[in-house]
């Protein structure tokens, strides 16, 4: 691991905004920094800190792979737990963990097969990814509703820090930091950086696309889980607005989309701003602007954030 | 989105592929387009009507209109995500200009102006970051649209929507029971063709056409022949902000009232048009001709699975299904091995 100056320069940028956005937030909303305060805002933000983190890894692997699918993969999970487990009595909690993430992972998997095997380009597969699962979404479950298994539906109190959700995060970090120990992570970053390098070079690529698909899976699975666990219901279409979220948090979080470098922690902090964004701008009183000022916040954020980052690079070598 | 030795390396082994896919697509995607529309006729009654094609000719205008810019943008390499956030922005401040005293003409106007600057400006952003150009085009997106509501919505009661009077005659060209000199023809559906056949006369027949596709060849060969790449690229941005913006406004004549959600289903759905008519994403293959093609087989496809009494959702299932078969068939990568 000797990179790991770029490693941490991706960070500059979002550890300033959130620091930024997180004072703003003590001043405006000081309510958010109590235990109760943060209790409901891990709640609230993790199904979205994990969706940022699912979609890193395939961002990592290169060949400009965004995970359109990862909102409605989310939404997927969250219906089938709810219909086709819990109203069929299955709510022993290993068990829907273990589907859950098992589900997202055999998705994940199918994903990668199109993009090495077919050899279509990843951000039209987890287009028509999208595309399918929107719909197929809608068919198993018509409108929201149904009922999570009660020990997923408590989550949803919020009012206990160390919940599972926390724990499933301090997880997914985990997992996350003991994978990026693993031959198979460089890999994926020697791919992303440069695909023929690391053919020639005798990487395997086919298993490093696998690979990052794969671990990808693993965390839209725990993320369809505390989406489940935030709603306590089935919800078809709440995922979708996942996917746009998700990628805005990856980038603010300073992966590039161009492939080799970044990482969670960045992706967490995205979705953390993201989320302090809406808590400070929630404390004007815009009336009935306020989503309209969220939706140019996040706008502006982006572009900032992406011409920061080419500025940062530009006296680094960079291919066009 | 590709290194110049990429492209160098990938176009020596997709030259013979490529010229081989360029017609094949055209006739495959009018295939496609012929057996679709014969089963339905078989299967939905009253499939053929004046009336049903007239309404799929329409819709099929707006949806042609808005993936121009798509198009232009992918044959480059590029992707545009902001399409569908001008539209519902041009469809809410055009609404808001026609309540105001500005002349009808001259709203549109400074709409269609407008459209072109947030291209030109998502052209000049992306130009450096060009693997990140579909989350630049997000981002401006997304600020265009809160703008627009923003500047809407202050002193109105009504978030979102806006209420003014749209003018007859803008309404004619745009609403299905538009008539062009007399004839059961919406313009609009005559406007689209006409900007089609010069657009593509552009695109083939002269120098500044072809430089897009030199471009989006071999940006190293294009450079030799003096092909500005800057200027290129943020052309084809520019095309795309303007396209979206007037496909916006004939939205509104379409539907009378201004809401900003209108151009929601173009975001993926003007990609999915360019794909399924063979322009590839990588840049330097199709064209608009291509295009019109699978814009007339979503539509067709669309008209169809609805007389079949299937739903939005399902019909997007069925698009995502259709897109992998014919990106498989005519828009695969060569092997890692032959981009060496």
């Amino acid at each position: 691991m000797g990179r790991f100056a770029p490693n941490l320069g991706h960070l500059l940028v979002p550890v300033c905004l959130v620091l930024v956005l997180g004072i703003m937030a003590a001043v405006r909303a000081p309510q958010t920094f109590t235990y109760v305060g943060l209790a409901g805002a891990l709640l609230v933000a993790a199904p979205l800190i994990l969706a940022a983190v699912a979609i890193t890894p395939i961002a990592i692997a290169g060949r400009g792979g965004v995970d359109l699918s990862i909102g409605p993969l989310i939404g997927f999970v969250n219906v089938t737990i709810v219909v086709w487990l819990a109203e069929n009595g299955i709510t022993n909690p290993v068990f829907v963990f273990a589907y859950a993430i098992a589900a997202a992972c055999v998705w994940q998997v199918l994903l990668a097969c199109f993009i090495i095997y077919v050899r279509i380009s990843p951000i039209i597969a987890t287009l028509a990814g999208f595309m399918i699962l929107q719909g197929v979404n809608l068919v198993i479950l018509s409108r929201p509703g149904g009922f999570a298994p009660e020990w997923l539906s408590d989550w949803g109190w919020g009012t206990e820090l160390l919940s599972p959700v926390l724990y499933i995060l301090i997880a997914a970090f985990v997992i996350w930091f003991l994978f990026q120990r693993t031959a198979v992570f460089q890999h994926i970053r020697l791919m992303g950086a440069d695909e023929r390098t690391a053919y020639t070079a005798g990487v395997d690529i086919v298993k490093a696309r696998f690979a990052a698909h794969l671990i990808a899976g693993v965390f839209a699975g725990l993320a369809a889980l505390c989406l489940t666990g935030l709603i306590g219901s089935g919800d078809p279409t709440q995922g979708n607005t996942l996917t746009l979220q998700a990628i805005t948090a990856l980038v603010l979080g300073g992966t590039s989309l161009a492939g080799g470098k970044g990482g969670i922690t960045g992706s967490v902090l995205g979705a953390i701003a993201m989320y302090l964004v809406f808590v400070v701008l929630s404390s004007f009183n815009f009336g009935a602007i306020s989503g309209f000022m969220t939706q140019l916040f996040y706008g502006l954020m982006l572009v900032i954030s992406l011409m920061l980052a080419l500025l940062a690079n530009k006296n680094r070598l960079q291919p066009a | 989105m590709t290194s110049p030795t990429n492209v160098i390396a990938g176009s020596q082994a997709r030259l013979s592929g490529r010229l081989k896919s360029e017609s094949g697509s055209l006739v495959l995607g009018g295939a496609l387009l012929v057996v679709l529309f014969v089963v339905a006729s078989l299967l939905v009654e009253g499939f053929a009507s004046a009336n049903n094609i007239r309404s799929i000719l329409l819709l099929a205008a707006f949806l042609g209109l808005a993936s121009l810019g798509q198009t232009m943008v992918a044959t480059v390499g590029g992707l545009d995500l902001s399409i569908p956030f001008v539209i519902g922005s041009s469809n809410i401040l055009l609404a808001y200009l026609f309540g105001t005293s500005i002349p009808a003409p001259l709203a549109i106007l400074i709409i269609a102006a407008m459209g072109a600057g947030i291209g030109l400006l998502n052209g000049i952003l992306s130009y450096r970051i060009q693997g990140q150009a579909l989350i630049l085009t997000l981002g401006v997106g997304f600020a265009v649209v809160g703008c627009a509501q923003i500047f809407t919505t202050l002193g109105s009661q009504y978030s979102g929507t806006v209420f003014s009077q749209v003018p007859a005659w803008f309404s004619n060209i745009a609403s299905i029971s538009g008539t062009t000199f007399g004839l059961k023809l919406p313009p609009v559906i005559l406007i689209w063709a006409a900007i089609a056949l010069l657009l593509i006369m552009w695109i083939n027949r002269t120098k500044s056409g072809r430089a897009i596709y030199a471009i989006g060849g071999n940006r190293v060969a294009a450079s030799r022949l003096q092909i500005s790449e800057f200027r290129v690229w943020v052309a084809t941005y520019t095309i795309s902000g303007l396209t979206a913006a007037i496909t916006g406004c004939l939205l509104l004549g379409f539907s009378g009232g201004g809401f900003v959600g209108v151009g929601d289903p173009y975001l993926f759905t003007t990609v999915a048009a360019v794909v399924v008519g063979g322009t590839s994403l990588l840049g330097g293959t199709g064209g608009y001709g291509a295009t019109i093609i699978g814009v007339l087989v979503l539509q067709v496809l669309t008209s169809f699975l609805v007389g079949m009494g299937l739903n939005y959702a399902a019909q997007q299932t069925v698009f995502g299904l259709l897109i992998l078969p014919m990106v498989a068939l005519y828009a695969r990568s060569p092997h890692i091995r032959y981009q060496i």
